[in-house]
């Protein structure tokens, strides 16, 4: 009888375990084979749960749009376009495993997730099948082919784009010399994002007086807030490159104790859960750079993007996260058109020589032997009582180099 | 003007602290089982909120007496659904259950609101901030104090004064004399949880008023910070366990001021150290007054 009950019951987690590794969610095109020629699959390892979720879910829905677009214009080259997302959970592994799965299914291009340290696995298994893999938003300039080889790009601008930006506006535009930073030493993001800036900064004669740490997770910045408080020159303002959800809580740990200094940051900042969660009491004197913004100030083609993804979503655009998964498809579409093959080296080298107009912005990457580095405009933009005013696109005079 | 806000944090910090201790050692007094689903109950009461004031738009009072209300019915039912029926079986049946409880309720508000953390409103009071001599505080920490007072002066009048209270020190110390004596098992088990829900559901409050947002990991942090702080001052007692709670916090904060910044993000690995220091040296934890082991089943 015990035996029985064990037996059962590992058959019954045997079957969980198998009904979950192939429960992925389709969107258009029918059911099929593997590696089928009569459409395109492209395989997307975003992470729908987990830490990576407020960028990458968004991402998804994005990319769904697009590849509904898509279908209804003919598809790619002719074939009917499939996206099969399966979901990395946050887990640098878990991505990796995801990614090899959807290569299995035949995957012909992937989606990697928005970050160098989740995102990375999902490149190198897209690289070891010779195919294009793809990030929306990984900034980080490990992220290209030096580091994963040469069919893997990001949408993103790199951090040494982002971290100069706003190093240049607070100097050039703020009048701001001195600053506090405080990185997290989360992921590779967090931390190459602040010294990129620093070293802009400095190059332009700004002061940094401290660079302070944080590691995500620790849910107290009391030790943070006291060195600021005891500081004897305060700073002009304060660079935080942290990542939901401890950012909240360090902005609002800092505001809450009277330190009223503007707080500049990257793209973490750019996600509605922060904006509600700072409120119109401490969501002002927050300036951040982004991957665009969601009107048609920033972008004309935006109600057009915004009108489909309601008609889809039944919502308007809640996170500009949606954009950089969109424009990722669409990408690999003009380049597998390009390439006229799904083929990994064609469509990496057409992502090579063209330029392509995005939702983001324009977009053209370095050759493969340059480290694919992209050449894209950072998004300005400042928080004000808990609202996001976009301030205009910005390309840094200089940019320090990866 | 250091010394007031070093104060005034380290008493909020370790009220936090012991608040969550304490949830944690009333179900472990008597049942002996650590219960690895408590953060949960701490996550789910801070969606009470969410739900209560953000989604719903109810009055904060209204928003947080429902929150506990959630907390502590959400404790009572697990308890009623997953541990009761492993009662009786071996104390690695209702640990293994205490973790299918945790990831259940993890993963159903993760399908029923959001992978994404929400934002939770919260009453102007709990956002403010005041100064005093100089110092400007947050009104929340000064509550928390004050709460935390007023909660462990009633959960001591409960545990003497009362019939209940008395079975549940009975039980913690002798569970099947207690029985014995015509105590109903089940009630006093179910007590334990509800008030462990409780008082998860208060220290909600203000850990989620710290950064007004709350997602289905939430509860992750408080449980790592209920043990450390029961391990340092002790299981086996209620006292320990508060007491644990402020060395706790007072250890913390003195690491967070005292640690160059160089050295800050090692400030876990100094707690953890204090933790194994702990357990080489005095296992009982600070409080070493405590009851014998005994299980229940």
């Amino acid at each position: 009888m015990k035996r029985g009950t064990a037996l059962l019951s590992l058959a019954v987690v045997a079957s969980l375990l198998v009904a979950g590794c192939s429960s992925g969610t389709k969107t258009g095109g029918g059911t099929g084979g593997t590696g089928a020629d009569d459409k395109i699959i492209i395989g997307s390892a975003l992470c729908q749960t987990g830490i990576q979720a407020p960028l990458d879910e968004p991402a998804l829905r994005g990319a769904q749009l697009a590849v509904d677009e898509l279908n209804a214009k003919g598809g790619i080259l002719g074939k009917k376009v499939e996206l099969i997302a399966m979901d990395g959970k946050s887990d640098p592994v878990t991505v990796g495993n995801v990614a090899k799965q959807l290569i299995e299914q035949g995957a012909d291009a992937i989606i990697a997730p928005s970050d160098f340290d989740f995102g990375g696995p999902a490149s190198r298994e897209a690289q070891k099948a010779g195919i294009v893999g793809i990030s929306p938003c990984a900034s980080s300039p490990l992220y290209g082919s030096a580091a994963l080889g040469d069919k893997q790009f990001t949408l993103s601008m790199w951090n040494t784009t982002m971290g100069a930006a706003t190093a240049e506006y607070a100097y050039n535009v703020k009048g701001w010399r001195s600053v506090y930073v405080i990185t997290d030493d989360f992921i590779d993001y967090t931390k190459s994002l602040s010294r990129y800036f620093i070293v802009r900064f400095k190059e332009l004669g700004g002061k940094v007086i401290f660079e302070d740490t944080y590691t995500q997770g620790q849910a107290d910045a009391s030790a943070q807030l006291a060195r600021i408080k005891a500081l004897k020159e305060k700073p002009d303002f304060i660079y935080i490159s942290s990542y939901q959800p401890d950012l909240a809580l360090i902005i609002r740990t800092l505001r809450e104790s009277g330190v009223t200094q503007p707080v500049v940051g990257g793209d973490s900042y750019d996600d509605p859960s922060l904006f509600e969660a700072l409120g119109s009491k401490y969501g002002s004197d927050i300036i951040y750079d982004t991957h665009g913004f969601l009107s048609d100030e920033a972008n004309p083609k935006y109600s057009e993007f915004a009108a489909a993804y309601k008609k889809k979503f039944g919502s308007d655009p809640d996170a500009v996260w949606i954009m950089p998964g969109y424009d990722v498809v669409m990408v690999l579409a003009q380049a597998m058109e390009k390439a006229g093959t799904t083929d990994g080296a064609a469509v990496a080298k057409a992502m090579e020589d063209m330029t392509f107009d995005c939702l983001t912005g324009k977009l053209d990457w370095a050759p493969a032997d340059k480290g694919h580095e992209p050449n894209k405009a950072a998004a300005l933009v400042e928080l004000v009582a808990g609202k996001p005013k976009f301030l205009g696109w910005v390309i840094p005079e200089k940019i320090p180099a990866p | 003007m250091i010394l007031l806000e070093f104060i005034v944090n380290t008493l909020s910090l370790g009220s936090l602290y012991a608040l969550l201790a304490l949830g944690l050692v009333l179900v472990y007094g008597i049942l002996k089982l650590v219960n690895f689903a408590y953060g949960e109950y701490v996550m789910v009461a801070g969606y009470g909120l969410f739900l209560g004031a953000t989604y719903l738009g109810a009055p904060w009072y209204v928003t947080i007496v429902g929150s506990l209300v959630l907390a502590a019915l959400v404790s009572y039912l697990t308890e009623i659904a997953a541990f009761r029926p492993v009662r009786t079986k071996s104390m690695d049946a209702m640990l293994v259950t205490s973790f299918a409880v945790s990831i259940f309720l993890q993963n159903a508000v993760l399908l029923a609101i959001s992978p994404r953390a929400k934002a939770v409103t919260l009453p102007a009071f709990m956002t403010d901030s005041v100064t005093v001599a100089g110092v400007t505080l947050p009104v929340r920490n000064i509550l928390l104090v004050v709460v935390t007072a007023f909660l462990l002066a009633g959960l001591s009048l409960l545990m003497k004064r009362t019939v209940l209270g008395m079975a549940m020190r009975a039980a913690a110390d002798k569970f099947t004399t207690t029985r014995l004596m015509g105590v109903p098992a089940n009630l006093v088990i179910s007590a334990a949880f509800v008030m462990s829900g409780f008082l998860a559901g208060v220290a909600s409050l203000f850990w989620v008023s710290r950064s007004s947002s709350v997602d289905p990991m939430t509860g992750s942090g408080p449980l790592l910070i209920a043990f450390i702080a029961t391990v340092m001052g002790g299981m086996h007692s209620t006292v320990g366990a508060v007491v644990g709670g402020f060395a706790y916090g007072l250890l913390f904060n003195l690491l967070s001021i005292v640690l160059p910044a160089s050295m800050i993000n090692y400030r876990d690995a100094f707690m953890f150290v204090a933790v194994i220091l702990f357990l080489l040296f005095r296992p009982q934890g600070i409080v070493s007054r405590g009851y014998v082991e005994e299980r229940v089943g």
